[in-house]
C-alpha cells in the first residue's frame, strides 16, 4: 500500500500539519483584509515573511539567498522529511514539485540578480532535490489548480512501479501581484472571506502556502492513497462544464464500484465561485454522492493553487485519522441547485474512505481516494 | 456617434483577437454574445477592461454589463453617456 | 504492442508530419507570424485559434496535424484518449505578456492573456477541439527527455480506460518554437515502434 509517512503545512495558520489542523478544528481562518496591486480591497491568506524567513533559516541553515516561494518549499519539505525519518539523499527517494507559478514574482523585479534560470519551475524543483543532496532528477507537475493531486498521482505510480521507495511531494504557490491581478481581472475574487457553496458566495480568496507529504510503501494500520484520476471537461478553458463532465468521470474512475455509503466525506474544491461550486454539486450527484457529507477548506486557507491539492489532502487525512467530518467554514445559506449534503458541524464517523476533488483552468479535474486501515 | 462606433469596432477586433474580421463585418445592432460574433465569458471580461482603458468607465456589476454589451450600438450609447476619456 | 501511429514536428524552420516536410512557404521571419501561416496552410477552420497564446497555438497546430492525419473522430466525446505534454519554459512566453498588462504605469490586467499563463491550457485547447474527456497532464523538464516522456505516457495508460495517448514536447519562448507531438496507441499494427530511439530520432529531425 502507498501511505503518507509524514506531512507538513506552512501557511498563515502555522508551520506544522498539526498546528494547521488544530486551527481548522477551532474554526480559525487565515484570511485577512488585503489590497490588490491597484489598491482595491480584497481578502487573502498571507504568510508572514519574517516568520517564514526565521523558521527557514533555523531549519534549513541556508548558505545562499532564496526567494520566498523557495523558502516556503524548502522549510515544508525539510520538516516533513525530518519527521518521516527517511534518507532524502538516497537514490531510492524521489522528489515531486507541484506549483502553478513558482518564482513568477521575479518577472516584476528586472534586476533581481538571481540569474535567468531562476524563474523556471525545473530550477525550483532542482533546488528542492539539491537541498537534500538527492541524486535524482526531480519531477515538476504543473496542471493549474489540480497540480497537487496530479503530483500525488505521479508519486503513487512511481511507488507502485518500484521506481522509488519514498517520494516527497511538495506543493507551493505564493499570492504574487501576478496571480492576484489575474484573478481580479476575472472578477472572481470575494473582497471578504469566501463562502463555499453558500447562496451569497461571491468568489474566491487567494492563499499562499507550502505543503508536503512524504509517501512510502507499507502495510498495516494507517491511511493509504488508494487511487487517483484526472479527466478533462473538453468544454471551456476557464469555465467549468455545466454537466460536471470531467469531474464526474474522474470520480467514476476513482471510486469504481465502491458503495457510496462507505465514504465518510468529500473534501471538495469549493472555491466559492458561482460556477465551480454548482459544477461540483452536479458532478457529485451524477456520481451518486448527493448524500455524502461535503466540506471545503477554502475559507480557512484561501485557494493555495499549486499547494492546494497537497495541503487540503493533509487536513482531510488528519480528519480521517480522528474519525471526524469537518464542517464547511463559510457556509450558512444553501446556494446550490439540486442540493448537496454540506457539512455544518463536526461529526464523528466510522467510515473508512474519503475523497479529495480539485478542478482547474484548462478543464482538468482530479479525484483522489484515501482509505484508513485498522 | 459614427466615429465612436467605428473606433469601438476596431477596438473590439483588436482586444478580442478577432482575426479576419473588419469593422464592416460587424453589424452595429446584432447581438455580440451567443449569436452574432458569438463572444464568450472571457471576451465579456476583456470588454470590461476595454471600457476602462479606452473610455475611463469602471464597470463593477457583471449583471449590468450584460445589458451594456448586448450590441455595439448599446455599448456606444453607454459610452457616449458615461465616458471620462 | 504500443505504436507511434502519427507524429509531427514544428520548429523555427520546419513543419514535418510523419517524417515528411510539409510544403509550406513562409512569408515571414521565424516567430508568431509563422504559426498563423501554418494555421492557414492546414485550413483548420477554427477561429478560436487566434485567441490562443503562442504556446497553445504551436501545440494546437502540431496536434491538429497528427489528429487529422489519423482521421481522429473529433465529434464524439471520448474518454479513451489522454493528452500529456511537457516543456521547459512553462508559459513564460505569455507570462511576460501578462506582466506588461500589470505594469505600474499602465495597469490593466488582461483576462484573455491571464488565462494562458498556465502551460496546461494547451492540453485543454486540444481537448476542447477534439472532445477529449480523458486525462490531461503537463510536466516541466529542463530539456527534452524521451525516457521521461515514456514514463509520463505509461502513467496515462495506467489510468483505467486509456487506449491512446497524444503526447509531446510543447516548448515556445521568445519567438522560438520547439514542438513535437505524437500519438501512441496501446494496440496497433500500424506506425513506428514506440521506443526511446525512435522518439529521439523524431525529435532530432
Amino acid at each position: 500500500m502507498i501511505k503518507p509517512l509524514a506531512y507538513n503545512i506552512v501557511s498563515s495558520l502555522g508551520f506544522s500539519a498539526q498546528d494547521n489542523y488544530a486551527a481548522v478544528r477551532r474554526g480559525q481562518s487565515g484570511i485577512v483584509p488585503w489590497l490588490d496591486p491597484a489598491g482595491t480591497p480584497i481578502a487573502l491568506s498571507h504568510l508572514d515573511r519574517e516568520k517564514l524567513q526565521d523558521a527557514f533559516e533555523k531549519q534549513c541553515k541556508p548558505s545562499q539567498k532564496y526567494t520566498e516561494p523557495e523558502q516556503a518549499m524548502l522549510l515544508s519539505a525539510s520538516l516533513a522529511v525530518a519527521e518521516a525519518g527517511i534518507n532524502p539523499a538516497s537514490v531510492r527517494t524521489g522528489f515531486v514539485l507541484s506549483s502553478t507559478k513558482g518564482n513568477i514574482e521575479l518577472l516584476g523585479i528586472p534586476d533581481h540578480g538571481l540569474g535567468t534560470e531562476r524563474i523556471h519551475l525545473w530550477h525550483t524543483a532542482g533546488l528542492l532535490a539539491a537541498h537534500f543532496n538527492n541524486p535524482n532528477l526531480p519531477l515538476t507537475v504543473t496542471n493549474a489548480c489540480i497540480s497537487g493531486a496530479a503530483a500525488q498521482i505521479a508519486a503513487l505510480k512511481m511507488l507502485e512501479n518500484g521506481l522509488y521507495d519514498h517520494v516527497v511531494v511538495t506543493g507551493v504557490d505564493m499570492a504574487s501581484d501576478f496571480i492576484v491581478a489575474g484573478f481580479q481581472s476575472f472578477k472572481s475574487l470575494d473582497p471578504e472571506r469566501c463562502r463555499p457553496f453558500d447562496a451569497r458566495r461571491k468568489g474566491l480568496n487567494i492563499g499562499e502556502a507550502a505543503a508536503t507529504i512524504v509517501f512510502g510503501k507499507a502495510d498495516g494500520k494507517g491511511i493509504s492513497l488508494t487511487r487517483g484520476n484526472v479527466r478533462n471537461d473538453a468544454n471551456h478553458i476557464s469555465g467549468p462544464s455545466r454537466t460536471g463532465e470531467g469531474l464526474f468521470r474522474a470520480l467514476s474512475r476513482t471510486l469504481e464500484d465502491l458503495p457510496r455509503d462507505e465514504i465518510a466525506f468529500i473534501c471538495a474544491h469549493g472555491t466559492a465561485t458561482s460556477f465551480n461550486d454548482q459544477m461540483e454539486a452536479i458532478a457529485f450527484t451524477r456520481a451518486g454522492l448527493q448524500h455524502t457529507p461535503v466540506f471545503s477548506l477554502k475559507a480557512h486557507f484561501g485557494h493555495t493553487m499549486g499547494a492546494a491539492g497537497v495541503l487540503e489532502s493533509i487536513i482531510s487525512m488528519k480528519a480521517l485519522e480522528d474519525g471526524i467530518i469537518l464542517p464547511s467554514l463559510g457556509y450558512e445559506e444553501p446556494g446550490i441547485e439540486g442540493g448537496l449534503n454540506i457539512s455544518t458541524a463536526t461529526v464523528h464517523t466510522n467510515k473508512r474512505y474519503i475523497i479529495k476533488t480539485l478542478s482547474g483552468f484548462g478543464g482538468c479535474n482530479a479525484a483522489l481516494l484515501y482509505q484508513t486501515h485498522s | 456617434m459614427e466615429t465612436l462606433i467605428l473606433d469601438l469596432k476596431k477596438q473590439i477586433i483588436e482586444a478580442l483577437n478577432l482575426e479576419d474580421i473588419t469593422p464592416d463585418d460587424i453589424d452595429t445592432n446584432a447581438p455580440l454574445f451567443v449569436e452574432g460574433l458569438g463572444l464568450d465569458s472571457i471576451d465579456a471580461l476583456e470588454l470590461i477592461v476595454l471600457m476602462e482603458k479606452q473610455y475611463g468607465i469602471k464597470l463593477e456589476d457583471p449583471g449590468k454589463s450584460k445589458e451594456i454589451f448586448r450590441s455595439v450600438a448599446t455599448m456606444a450609447d453607454y459610452i457616449s453617456k458615461n465616458r471620462k476619456k | 504492442m504500443k505504436k507511434i501511429t502519427a507524429y509531427s514536428r514544428i520548429t523555427d524552420s520546419l513543419v514535418i508530419l510523419n517524417g515528411k516536410p510539409c510544403e509550406i512557404t513562409f512569408s515571414c521571419e521565424p516567430g508568431p507570424g509563422r504559426l498563423a501561416e501554418i494555421y492557414r496552410f492546414l485550413e483548420s477552420g477554427y477561429p478560436k485559434f487566434f485567441k490562443m497564446d503562442n504556446l497553445s497555438k504551436a501545440g494546437f497546430l502540431a496536434s491538429e496535424m497528427v489528429l487529422r492525419s489519423l482521421h481522429y473522430d473529433m465529434e464524439s466525446p471520448d474518454e479513451s484518449t489522454a493528452v500529456v505534454f511537457a516543456n521547459r519554459s512553462s508559459s513564460l512566453d505569455n507570462d511576460k505578456r501578462f506582466q506588461e498588462t500589470i505594469s505600474r504605469e499602465d495597469y490593466f490586467p488582461s483576462p484573455a492573456v491571464f488565462v494562458y499563463t498556465l502551460p496546461n491550457i494547451v492540453t485543454g485547447e486540444v481537448a476542447i477541439r477534439n472532445k477529449i474527456l480523458g486525462e490531461t497532464s503537463f510536466f516541466i523538464l529542463e530539456s527534452f527527455d524521451a525516457e521521461k516522456m515514456m514514463i509520463f505516457v505509461d502513467w496515462a495508460f495506467a489510468s483505467a480506460g486509456t487506449r491512446r495517448v497524444l503526447c509531446g514536447w510543447t516548448e515556445y519562448l521568445d519567438g522560438h518554437c520547439d514542438v513535437l507531438v505524437m500519438m501512441v496507441e496501446k494496440e496497433s499494427d500500424q506506425g513506428v515502434d514506440y521506443n526511446k530511439q525512435n522518439i529521439n530520432n523524431i525529435y532530432i529531425t
